[in-house]
Protein backbone atom coordinates (compact mmCIF):
# COMPACT_ATOMS: atom_id res chain seq x y z
CA UNK A 1 0.00 0.00 0.00
CA UNK A 2 1.10 3.44 -1.04
CA UNK A 3 0.75 6.04 1.40
CA UNK A 4 -2.23 8.69 0.19
CA UNK A 5 -3.57 12.01 2.16
CA UNK A 6 -6.83 12.20 2.52
CA UNK A 7 -8.83 14.56 0.44
CA UNK A 8 -9.02 16.75 4.09
CA UNK A 9 -5.37 17.12 3.88
CA UNK A 10 -4.95 18.98 0.32
CA UNK A 11 -1.09 19.03 0.87
CA UNK A 12 1.14 19.26 4.19
CA UNK A 13 4.63 20.91 4.50
CA UNK A 14 6.97 20.52 7.25
CA UNK A 15 9.70 23.26 7.46
CA UNK A 16 13.00 22.43 9.01
CA UNK A 17 15.87 24.32 9.93
CA UNK A 18 19.10 22.69 11.47
CA UNK A 19 21.01 24.56 13.49
CA UNK A 20 24.41 23.21 12.36
CA UNK A 21 26.62 26.14 14.57
CA UNK A 22 30.25 25.88 15.73
CA UNK A 23 29.80 21.50 16.12
CA UNK A 24 29.99 21.14 12.05
CA UNK A 25 33.69 22.36 12.24
CA UNK A 26 34.79 21.79 15.71
CA UNK A 27 33.88 18.18 15.29
CA UNK A 28 35.77 18.06 12.49
CA UNK A 29 38.40 19.08 14.35
CA UNK A 30 38.48 22.51 12.92
CA UNK A 31 38.97 25.65 14.40
CA UNK A 32 36.23 27.62 14.25
CA UNK A 33 38.34 30.45 12.99
CA UNK A 34 38.13 32.91 9.72
CA UNK A 35 37.06 31.23 6.87
CA UNK A 36 35.63 28.21 9.10
CA UNK A 37 33.49 30.65 11.91
CA UNK A 38 30.78 30.25 9.46
CA UNK A 39 28.85 28.16 12.16
CA UNK A 40 29.15 31.08 14.07
CA UNK A 41 26.25 32.79 12.12
CA UNK A 42 24.17 30.70 13.11
CA UNK A 43 23.38 31.84 16.52
CA UNK A 44 24.36 35.33 16.24
CA UNK A 45 22.77 36.43 13.57
CA UNK A 46 21.00 32.98 11.40
CA UNK A 47 18.49 31.75 14.29
CA UNK A 48 17.15 35.16 15.19
CA UNK A 49 16.78 36.11 12.04
CA UNK A 50 15.12 32.84 10.81
CA UNK A 51 12.87 32.92 13.69
CA UNK A 52 11.47 36.34 13.43
CA UNK A 53 10.84 35.59 9.82
CA UNK A 54 8.96 32.33 10.45
CA UNK A 55 6.82 34.28 13.77
CA UNK A 56 5.78 37.01 11.26
CA UNK A 57 4.53 34.21 8.58
CA UNK A 58 3.01 32.32 11.79
CA UNK A 59 3.85 28.97 10.48
CA UNK A 60 5.44 26.00 12.78
CA UNK A 61 8.83 24.87 12.11
CA UNK A 62 11.21 22.56 13.69
CA UNK A 63 14.62 23.29 14.63
CA UNK A 64 17.15 20.46 14.30
CA UNK A 65 19.70 21.41 16.95
CA UNK A 66 23.43 19.98 17.62
CA UNK A 67 24.03 18.81 21.08
CA UNK A 68 27.35 20.64 21.33
CA UNK A 69 25.68 23.69 19.98
CA UNK A 70 23.27 23.80 22.56
CA UNK A 71 25.38 23.35 25.43
CA UNK A 72 26.96 26.56 23.75
CA UNK A 73 23.65 28.47 23.17
CA UNK A 74 21.32 27.22 25.57
CA UNK A 75 19.53 30.07 25.82
CA UNK A 76 18.91 30.79 22.45
CA UNK A 77 17.84 27.19 21.85
CA UNK A 78 15.05 28.07 25.05
CA UNK A 79 13.93 30.89 22.88
CA UNK A 80 13.45 29.08 19.97
CA UNK A 81 10.83 26.66 22.50
CA UNK A 82 9.71 29.66 23.94
CA UNK A 83 8.55 31.02 20.54
CA UNK A 84 6.80 28.14 20.05
CA UNK A 85 8.90 26.23 17.20
CA UNK A 86 9.99 22.49 17.96
CA UNK A 87 13.53 21.32 19.09
CA UNK A 88 14.93 18.43 17.85
CA UNK A 89 18.09 16.11 17.91
CA UNK A 90 20.94 16.49 15.20
CA UNK A 91 23.78 14.73 16.24
CA UNK A 92 26.15 15.92 19.21
CA UNK A 93 28.90 17.15 17.28
CA UNK A 94 27.40 17.34 14.09
CA UNK A 95 28.87 13.40 12.92
CA UNK A 96 29.54 13.21 9.65
CA UNK A 97 31.31 9.76 9.75
CA UNK A 98 30.09 6.21 10.54
CA UNK A 99 30.16 5.92 14.01
CA UNK A 100 30.98 2.89 15.94
CA UNK A 101 27.63 1.35 17.44
CA UNK A 102 28.28 2.01 21.07
CA UNK A 103 29.36 5.02 20.56
CA UNK A 104 26.07 6.12 18.43
CA UNK A 105 24.32 5.27 21.29
CA UNK A 106 26.40 6.78 23.75
CA UNK A 107 25.72 10.42 21.47
CA UNK A 108 22.43 9.76 20.44
CA UNK A 109 21.35 10.04 24.20
CA UNK A 110 23.99 12.53 24.90
CA UNK A 111 22.08 15.10 23.25
CA UNK A 112 18.86 13.85 24.14
CA UNK A 113 19.96 14.55 27.51
CA UNK A 114 21.22 18.02 26.91
CA UNK A 115 17.93 19.06 25.02
CA UNK A 116 15.54 17.44 27.00
CA UNK A 117 17.21 19.38 30.15
CA UNK A 118 17.05 22.42 28.25
CA UNK A 119 13.58 22.63 27.44
CA UNK A 120 12.07 20.53 30.58
CA UNK A 121 10.47 18.14 27.94
CA UNK A 122 11.27 15.17 25.99
CA UNK A 123 12.43 15.01 21.89
CA UNK A 124 10.29 13.89 19.64
CA UNK A 125 12.56 13.85 16.54
CA UNK A 126 15.85 13.42 15.17
CA UNK A 127 17.41 14.27 11.81
CA UNK A 128 20.92 13.00 11.08
CA UNK A 129 23.70 15.26 10.67
CA UNK A 130 24.86 14.69 6.88
CA UNK A 131 22.23 11.78 6.45
CA UNK A 132 24.13 9.00 7.81
CA UNK A 133 22.35 6.38 9.97
CA UNK A 134 22.21 2.93 10.45
CA UNK A 135 20.11 -0.02 11.36
CA UNK A 136 20.42 0.22 14.50
CA UNK A 137 19.66 4.08 14.74
CA UNK A 138 15.77 3.53 15.03
CA UNK A 139 15.95 1.32 18.05
CA UNK A 140 17.83 3.49 19.73
CA UNK A 141 15.39 6.12 18.55
CA UNK A 142 12.34 4.14 19.74
CA UNK A 143 13.81 3.34 22.78
CA UNK A 144 14.47 7.14 23.51
CA UNK A 145 10.43 7.60 23.20
CA UNK A 146 10.96 9.55 19.60
CA UNK A 147 8.02 9.63 17.23
CA UNK A 148 9.70 10.46 14.08
CA UNK A 149 13.25 10.39 11.95
CA UNK A 150 13.54 12.46 9.31
CA UNK A 151 16.65 11.45 7.26
CA UNK A 152 15.95 8.94 4.53
CA UNK A 153 15.81 9.73 1.05
CA UNK A 154 13.89 6.93 -0.56
CA UNK A 155 10.61 8.11 -0.54
CA UNK A 156 8.46 11.22 -1.16
CA UNK A 157 5.65 10.53 1.49
CA UNK A 158 5.96 9.61 5.41
CA UNK A 159 5.86 6.49 5.78
CA UNK A 160 5.78 3.57 8.92
CA UNK A 161 9.37 2.43 9.03
CA UNK A 162 9.27 -0.70 10.82
CA UNK A 163 12.74 -2.35 11.98
CA UNK A 164 11.82 -5.40 14.29
CA UNK A 165 8.83 -7.75 14.65
CA UNK A 166 7.15 -6.27 18.01
CA UNK A 167 4.51 -4.07 17.76
CA UNK A 168 6.04 -0.68 18.47
CA UNK A 169 9.01 -1.63 16.30
CA UNK A 170 8.29 1.00 14.02
CA UNK A 171 8.74 5.05 13.89
CA UNK A 172 7.19 7.48 11.25
CA UNK A 173 9.87 8.68 8.55
CA UNK A 174 9.27 11.74 7.37
CA UNK A 175 11.92 11.71 4.69
CA UNK A 176 14.12 14.67 3.27
CA UNK A 177 16.11 15.60 -0.07
CA UNK A 178 19.05 17.32 0.00
CA UNK A 179 19.61 17.85 -3.67
CA UNK A 180 17.26 20.16 -4.03
CA UNK A 181 14.52 20.40 -0.92
CA UNK A 182 17.48 22.11 0.68
CA UNK A 183 19.65 25.22 0.62
CA UNK A 184 22.97 23.85 0.76
CA UNK A 185 23.20 22.64 -2.64
CA UNK A 186 22.93 25.49 -4.52
CA UNK A 187 24.73 27.61 -2.41
CA UNK A 188 27.78 25.70 -1.67
CA UNK A 189 28.11 23.76 -5.36
CA UNK A 190 26.20 25.97 -7.62
CA UNK A 191 26.54 29.58 -6.63
CA UNK A 192 22.38 29.70 -7.68
CA UNK A 193 21.48 33.43 -7.65
CA UNK A 194 18.88 33.46 -4.33
CA UNK A 195 15.94 34.16 -6.82
CA UNK A 196 16.84 31.25 -9.22
CA UNK A 197 16.53 29.01 -5.98
CA UNK A 198 13.47 30.60 -5.16
CA UNK A 199 12.07 29.55 -8.70
CA UNK A 200 13.24 26.14 -7.94
CA UNK A 201 11.65 25.69 -4.74
CA UNK A 202 8.54 27.32 -6.36
CA UNK A 203 8.76 24.48 -9.13
CA UNK A 204 9.71 21.54 -6.62
CA UNK A 205 6.48 22.27 -4.70
CA UNK A 206 3.97 23.15 -8.10
CA UNK A 207 4.87 19.46 -8.43
CA UNK A 208 4.58 18.58 -5.27
CA UNK A 209 1.14 20.21 -4.77
CA UNK A 210 -0.07 18.52 -8.15
CA UNK A 211 1.09 15.32 -6.70
CA UNK A 212 2.32 13.56 -3.46
CA UNK A 213 1.12 16.26 -1.67
CA UNK A 214 3.95 16.77 1.08
CA UNK A 215 6.77 18.42 1.52
CA UNK A 216 9.97 18.85 3.55
CA UNK A 217 11.81 21.69 3.07
CA UNK A 218 15.25 22.16 5.26
CA UNK A 219 17.52 24.97 5.49
CA UNK A 220 20.72 26.13 7.44
CA UNK A 221 21.14 29.43 9.71
CA UNK A 222 24.65 29.49 8.99
CA UNK A 223 26.78 31.72 6.66
CA UNK A 224 28.76 30.32 3.68
CA UNK A 225 25.80 27.76 2.44
CA UNK A 226 23.26 28.34 4.84
CA UNK A 227 20.39 30.75 4.78
CA UNK A 228 20.67 32.94 8.03
CA UNK A 229 21.75 36.08 5.65
CA UNK A 230 19.14 38.64 4.58
CA UNK A 231 18.76 37.80 1.14
CA UNK A 232 18.68 33.94 2.22
CA UNK A 233 15.75 34.38 4.76
CA UNK A 234 14.03 36.16 2.44
CA UNK A 235 13.76 33.89 -0.73
CA UNK A 236 13.12 30.91 2.18
CA UNK A 237 10.30 33.38 3.16
CA UNK A 238 8.95 34.38 -0.28
CA UNK A 239 9.03 30.34 -0.61
CA UNK A 240 6.94 29.72 2.25
CA UNK A 241 4.42 32.58 0.96
CA UNK A 242 4.12 31.47 -2.41
CA UNK A 243 2.73 27.83 -0.47
CA UNK A 244 0.46 29.36 1.81
CA UNK A 245 -1.08 31.02 -1.16
CA UNK A 246 -2.29 27.23 -2.81
CA UNK A 247 -5.22 26.43 -1.41
CA UNK A 248 -5.87 24.00 1.37
CA UNK A 249 -1.91 23.71 2.19
CA UNK A 250 -1.41 22.94 6.00
CA UNK A 251 2.37 23.42 8.10
CA UNK A 252 2.85 20.87 10.76
CA UNK A 253 5.95 21.14 13.07
CA UNK A 254 7.81 17.56 12.16
CA UNK A 255 6.70 16.43 15.77
CA UNK A 256 3.05 17.43 14.80
CA UNK A 257 2.97 15.85 11.37
CA UNK A 258 4.52 12.63 13.14
CA UNK A 259 1.63 12.54 15.92
CA UNK A 260 -0.74 12.87 12.41
CA UNK A 261 0.88 9.93 10.82
CA UNK A 262 0.18 7.90 14.27
CA UNK A 263 -3.07 9.06 14.14
CA UNK A 264 -3.86 7.80 10.40
CA UNK A 265 -1.70 4.65 10.34
CA UNK A 266 -4.64 3.50 7.35
CA UNK A 267 -3.13 6.33 5.47
CA UNK A 268 0.65 4.91 5.67
CA UNK A 269 2.59 2.61 4.19
CA UNK A 270 4.72 0.90 6.03
CA UNK A 271 7.79 -0.29 5.32
CA UNK A 272 9.58 -3.10 6.74
CA UNK A 273 12.94 -3.12 7.27
CA UNK A 274 13.71 -5.55 10.21
CA UNK A 275 15.83 -7.69 8.36
CA UNK A 276 18.51 -4.97 8.07
CA UNK A 277 20.67 -5.92 10.69
CA UNK A 278 23.36 -3.28 12.41
CA UNK A 279 26.86 -4.14 12.01
CA UNK B 1 23.70 42.28 20.55
CA UNK B 2 23.36 46.11 20.05
CA UNK B 3 23.66 47.00 16.33
CA UNK B 4 26.35 49.32 15.07
CA UNK B 5 24.90 52.39 13.73
CA UNK B 6 27.07 53.95 10.54
CA UNK B 7 28.47 57.23 10.24
CA UNK B 8 26.49 60.41 9.31
CA UNK B 9 23.07 58.41 9.58
CA UNK B 10 24.05 56.20 6.45
CA UNK B 11 21.52 53.12 5.88
CA UNK B 12 24.65 50.72 5.21
CA UNK B 13 28.11 50.74 4.32
CA UNK B 14 30.16 48.69 1.44
CA UNK B 15 33.48 47.82 2.09
CA UNK B 16 35.13 47.47 -0.87
CA UNK B 17 38.17 44.78 -0.50
CA UNK B 18 40.38 43.80 -2.70
CA UNK B 19 42.93 40.30 -2.30
CA UNK B 20 46.15 41.22 -4.46
CA UNK B 21 46.88 37.80 -4.90
CA UNK B 22 49.16 38.12 -8.03
CA UNK B 23 52.16 35.70 -8.82
CA UNK B 24 51.96 34.84 -5.12
CA UNK B 25 48.98 32.75 -5.85
CA UNK B 26 50.35 30.80 -9.22
CA UNK B 27 53.27 29.84 -6.62
CA UNK B 28 51.11 27.43 -5.14
CA UNK B 29 51.05 25.48 -7.90
CA UNK B 30 55.03 26.41 -9.59
CA UNK B 31 58.11 27.76 -9.18
CA UNK B 32 59.36 31.48 -10.10
CA UNK B 33 61.01 30.13 -13.26
CA UNK B 34 57.47 28.91 -14.52
CA UNK B 35 55.16 32.21 -14.13
CA UNK B 36 54.00 31.52 -17.71
CA UNK B 37 51.55 30.38 -19.44
CA UNK B 38 48.54 28.99 -17.48
CA UNK B 39 50.62 30.22 -14.47
CA UNK B 40 50.59 34.23 -15.64
CA UNK B 41 47.11 34.91 -14.76
CA UNK B 42 48.78 36.51 -11.31
CA UNK B 43 50.79 38.81 -13.58
CA UNK B 44 47.54 39.90 -15.56
CA UNK B 45 46.22 40.47 -12.50
CA UNK B 46 49.02 43.38 -12.15
CA UNK B 47 49.65 44.14 -15.73
CA UNK B 48 45.96 44.39 -16.93
CA UNK B 49 43.27 44.54 -14.23
CA UNK B 50 44.64 47.00 -11.58
CA UNK B 51 45.09 49.91 -14.04
CA UNK B 52 40.92 49.04 -14.85
CA UNK B 53 39.95 48.74 -11.58
CA UNK B 54 41.87 51.90 -10.01
CA UNK B 55 40.12 53.79 -12.65
CA UNK B 56 36.85 52.41 -11.89
CA UNK B 57 37.51 53.15 -8.43
CA UNK B 58 38.51 56.68 -9.09
CA UNK B 59 35.96 57.51 -11.40
CA UNK B 60 33.50 56.50 -8.49
CA UNK B 61 35.24 58.07 -5.54
CA UNK B 62 35.79 55.02 -3.77
CA UNK B 63 38.74 53.76 -1.50
CA UNK B 64 38.84 50.51 -1.40
CA UNK B 65 41.22 48.16 1.00
CA UNK B 66 43.80 45.91 -0.83
CA UNK B 67 45.12 43.03 0.78
CA UNK B 68 48.68 41.81 -0.55
CA UNK B 69 51.56 39.37 0.60
CA UNK B 70 54.83 40.75 1.40
CA UNK B 71 55.98 38.34 -1.62
CA UNK B 72 53.33 40.18 -4.28
CA UNK B 73 54.08 43.95 -2.33
CA UNK B 74 58.41 42.73 -2.95
CA UNK B 75 57.38 42.04 -6.67
CA UNK B 76 55.45 45.24 -7.34
CA UNK B 77 56.27 48.05 -5.00
CA UNK B 78 55.48 51.06 -7.31
CA UNK B 79 51.60 49.42 -8.06
CA UNK B 80 51.29 49.50 -4.19
CA UNK B 81 52.92 52.79 -3.74
CA UNK B 82 50.30 54.12 -6.49
CA UNK B 83 47.22 52.77 -4.84
CA UNK B 84 48.59 54.19 -1.52
CA UNK B 85 49.00 57.66 -2.85
CA UNK B 86 45.97 57.18 -4.85
CA UNK B 87 44.05 56.83 -1.22
CA UNK B 88 43.50 53.14 -0.89
CA UNK B 89 44.52 51.36 2.15
CA UNK B 90 47.03 49.05 1.67
CA UNK B 91 46.31 45.82 4.24
CA UNK B 92 48.39 42.40 5.54
CA UNK B 93 47.86 38.93 4.19
CA UNK B 94 50.85 37.31 5.17
CA UNK B 95 54.50 36.99 3.39
CA UNK B 96 52.75 34.77 1.10
CA UNK B 97 49.43 32.37 0.99
CA UNK B 98 51.27 29.85 3.45
CA UNK B 99 48.16 29.06 5.63
CA UNK B 100 48.79 30.45 8.65
CA UNK B 101 48.09 26.99 10.66
CA UNK B 102 51.24 25.98 9.50
CA UNK B 103 53.58 27.93 10.51
CA UNK B 104 53.73 26.61 13.93
CA UNK B 105 56.11 28.68 16.02
CA UNK B 106 57.06 30.68 12.98
CA UNK B 107 53.32 32.86 12.42
CA UNK B 108 54.53 35.75 14.48
CA UNK B 109 57.84 36.13 13.76
CA UNK B 110 55.88 35.79 9.45
CA UNK B 111 52.89 38.28 10.83
CA UNK B 112 55.51 41.16 11.87
CA UNK B 113 57.73 40.39 8.67
CA UNK B 114 54.80 41.35 6.93
CA UNK B 115 53.82 44.46 8.31
CA UNK B 116 57.93 45.47 8.37
CA UNK B 117 57.91 44.86 3.98
CA UNK B 118 54.61 46.70 3.88
CA UNK B 119 55.38 49.50 5.85
CA UNK B 120 58.52 49.45 3.71
CA UNK B 121 57.00 50.16 0.69
CA UNK B 122 54.40 52.64 1.34
CA UNK B 123 56.08 54.37 5.04
CA UNK B 124 52.96 53.07 6.70
CA UNK B 125 52.69 50.31 8.76
CA UNK B 126 49.24 48.17 7.64
CA UNK B 127 46.40 48.72 10.25
CA UNK B 128 44.45 45.49 8.88
CA UNK B 129 44.91 41.75 8.25
CA UNK B 130 43.49 39.17 6.06
CA UNK B 131 44.47 35.39 6.28
CA UNK B 132 45.74 33.58 3.20
CA UNK B 133 42.62 31.16 2.81
CA UNK B 134 40.83 32.73 5.46
CA UNK B 135 42.85 30.24 7.60
CA UNK B 136 43.73 31.32 11.28
CA UNK B 137 45.78 29.25 13.69
CA UNK B 138 44.00 29.58 17.64
CA UNK B 139 46.95 32.03 18.22
CA UNK B 140 46.68 34.13 15.32
CA UNK B 141 44.30 36.86 16.73
CA UNK B 142 46.25 37.21 19.64
CA UNK B 143 49.34 37.96 17.94
CA UNK B 144 47.60 40.24 15.50
CA UNK B 145 46.39 42.36 18.32
CA UNK B 146 49.82 41.84 20.26
CA UNK B 147 51.67 43.17 16.66
CA UNK B 148 49.78 46.24 16.41
CA UNK B 149 46.82 45.31 14.12
CA UNK B 150 43.80 46.82 14.34
CA UNK B 151 41.43 44.69 12.59
CA UNK B 152 41.25 41.35 10.72
CA UNK B 153 38.73 40.66 8.10
CA UNK B 154 38.94 36.79 8.10
CA UNK B 155 35.71 36.07 9.54
CA UNK B 156 32.10 35.01 8.07
CA UNK B 157 30.07 35.15 11.42
CA UNK B 158 28.32 38.17 11.31
CA UNK B 159 26.26 41.28 9.28
CA UNK B 160 28.12 44.04 11.13
CA UNK B 161 32.32 44.59 12.34
CA UNK B 162 32.40 43.76 16.04
CA UNK B 163 34.83 43.96 18.76
CA UNK B 164 36.80 40.71 20.17
CA UNK B 165 39.56 41.12 22.77
CA UNK B 166 42.29 38.01 21.77
CA UNK B 167 43.93 38.46 24.82
CA UNK B 168 43.67 39.88 28.03
CA UNK B 169 44.03 43.40 27.68
CA UNK B 170 44.40 43.50 23.96
CA UNK B 171 41.68 44.77 21.76
CA UNK B 172 40.54 43.65 17.68
CA UNK B 173 37.92 44.61 15.44
CA UNK B 174 36.66 42.46 13.40
CA UNK B 175 35.43 42.78 9.95
CA UNK B 176 33.38 39.60 8.83
CA UNK B 177 33.56 38.51 4.93
CA UNK B 178 30.88 36.77 3.24
CA UNK B 179 31.10 33.89 0.55
CA UNK B 180 28.12 35.24 -1.40
CA UNK B 181 30.10 38.22 -2.14
CA UNK B 182 33.85 37.10 -2.85
CA UNK B 183 33.99 36.43 -6.95
CA UNK B 184 36.82 34.03 -6.64
CA UNK B 185 34.35 31.60 -5.55
CA UNK B 186 31.69 31.57 -8.79
CA UNK B 187 34.55 32.22 -11.29
CA UNK B 188 36.44 29.10 -9.96
CA UNK B 189 33.45 27.48 -10.97
CA UNK B 190 33.12 28.91 -14.58
CA UNK B 191 29.90 31.11 -14.03
CA UNK B 192 29.09 34.17 -15.97
CA UNK B 193 29.70 37.43 -14.74
CA UNK B 194 26.16 38.01 -15.59
CA UNK B 195 24.92 35.14 -12.75
CA UNK B 196 27.94 36.35 -10.22
CA UNK B 197 26.98 40.12 -10.66
CA UNK B 198 23.16 39.17 -10.69
CA UNK B 199 24.11 37.11 -6.77
CA UNK B 200 25.74 40.10 -6.04
CA UNK B 201 23.06 42.36 -6.68
CA UNK B 202 20.67 40.54 -4.64
CA UNK B 203 22.60 39.78 -1.94
CA UNK B 204 23.12 43.76 -1.97
CA UNK B 205 19.39 44.62 -2.33
CA UNK B 206 18.49 42.83 1.02
CA UNK B 207 21.80 43.83 3.56
CA UNK B 208 21.21 47.14 2.21
CA UNK B 209 17.87 46.80 3.76
CA UNK B 210 18.48 45.65 6.98
CA UNK B 211 21.23 48.40 7.23
CA UNK B 212 24.17 45.70 7.06
CA UNK B 213 27.62 45.71 6.53
CA UNK B 214 28.27 45.01 1.95
CA UNK B 215 31.42 43.29 2.31
CA UNK B 216 32.64 42.63 -1.18
CA UNK B 217 35.71 40.61 -1.90
CA UNK B 218 37.39 41.11 -5.45
CA UNK B 219 40.36 39.58 -6.87
CA UNK B 220 42.92 41.19 -9.75
CA UNK B 221 43.60 37.95 -11.10
CA UNK B 222 42.72 37.29 -14.57
CA UNK B 223 41.16 33.74 -14.21
CA UNK B 224 38.76 33.99 -10.57
CA UNK B 225 39.16 38.01 -10.75
CA UNK B 226 36.94 40.66 -11.51
CA UNK B 227 39.11 43.19 -13.58
CA UNK B 228 38.85 41.42 -17.08
CA UNK B 229 37.29 44.21 -19.47
CA UNK B 230 33.14 42.32 -19.02
CA UNK B 231 33.65 41.83 -15.34
CA UNK B 232 34.65 45.49 -14.85
CA UNK B 233 31.52 46.56 -16.90
CA UNK B 234 29.45 44.71 -14.64
CA UNK B 235 31.07 45.35 -11.23
CA UNK B 236 30.26 49.12 -12.68
CA UNK B 237 26.93 48.31 -13.17
CA UNK B 238 26.60 47.26 -9.77
CA UNK B 239 28.58 49.74 -8.09
CA UNK B 240 26.57 52.60 -9.60
CA UNK B 241 23.24 50.58 -8.50
CA UNK B 242 25.00 50.34 -4.97
CA UNK B 243 26.10 53.85 -4.78
CA UNK B 244 22.58 55.44 -6.28
CA UNK B 245 20.69 54.35 -2.79
CA UNK B 246 20.02 56.64 -0.17
CA UNK B 247 22.37 56.39 2.53
CA UNK B 248 25.07 54.27 1.18
CA UNK B 249 28.73 55.14 2.48
CA UNK B 250 31.62 53.28 1.30
CA UNK B 251 34.43 52.62 4.17
CA UNK B 252 37.71 51.10 3.82
CA UNK B 253 38.52 48.11 6.64
CA UNK B 254 40.53 51.17 8.87
CA UNK B 255 37.84 53.25 8.63
CA UNK B 256 35.30 50.67 9.56
CA UNK B 257 37.67 49.34 12.39
CA UNK B 258 37.84 52.98 13.35
CA UNK B 259 34.32 53.30 13.57
CA UNK B 260 33.64 50.17 15.80
CA UNK B 261 36.22 51.34 18.45
CA UNK B 262 34.84 54.96 18.32
CA UNK B 263 31.84 53.55 19.50
CA UNK B 264 33.13 51.63 21.97
CA UNK B 265 31.04 48.18 22.28
CA UNK B 266 31.93 45.47 24.93
CA UNK B 267 34.54 43.48 23.49
CA UNK B 268 33.87 39.22 22.34
CA UNK B 269 36.14 37.16 24.35
CA UNK B 270 38.43 35.04 22.03
CA UNK B 271 35.88 33.22 19.69
CA UNK B 272 38.00 29.70 20.10
CA UNK B 273 38.81 29.85 24.07
CA UNK B 274 34.74 28.24 24.58
CA UNK B 275 35.57 25.55 21.68
CA UNK B 276 39.55 24.58 23.50
CA UNK B 277 38.35 21.83 25.41
CA UNK B 278 36.77 19.49 23.07
CA UNK B 279 39.51 20.65 19.86
CA UNK B 280 42.08 19.52 22.37
CA UNK B 281 40.21 15.67 22.53
CA UNK B 282 38.68 15.55 19.05
CA UNK B 283 41.12 14.09 15.83
CA UNK B 284 41.24 16.10 12.74
CA UNK B 285 38.92 14.72 10.12
CA UNK B 286 39.71 16.92 7.45
CA UNK B 287 37.16 17.71 4.87
CA UNK B 288 33.90 15.83 4.96
CA UNK B 289 32.27 17.55 2.91
CA UNK B 290 29.76 15.99 0.33
CA UNK B 291 31.41 16.72 -2.96
CA UNK B 292 29.68 16.60 -6.75
CA UNK B 293 30.16 13.39 -8.48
Amino acid sequence: MRTTLPPDLRCAVTLGVDFDGTSHEVGRGIAPLGTHSWGRYSARRGIPRLMDMLSRLAVPCTFFVPGYDAERHPTLVQEIDRAGFEVAAHGYLHEAWDLPKDEESKLLHRTDDILRQLLGKPVLGWRSPSGRKTAHTMHELKAMGYLYDSSDKDYDLPYRLRFGHGADDCIVELPNNTYSLDDFPFFKFSHTPPSEVLAQWKSEFDAIYASDRFCVLVVHPRSGWGSGTPVRTRIFEDAIAYMKGHAGVRFFSSADFARWCMAHPQHLEELDVSEARAA
Amino acid sequence: MKALTWPDGARCAVFVSVNFDAEVFDLRSTTEDRLFGRFSYGRYGVRAGLPRLTALLARRGIAATVFVTASDAKRHPDALRALHDAGHEIAARGMDLTPLPSLGAGERQALEACREALAKVTGTAPVGFRAPGGELSSQTLGHLAELGFNYDSSFQDDDLPYLMAPTAGTRLVQIPTVHALDDSLPFSARHTHARVFQIWREEFDALYAEGCLVPLTIHLRGDVGSTRAARIAALEELLEHMAAQPGVCFMTGAQLAAHVRAADPPAEENPITVHLPTLAVTPYRGDLSVKPL
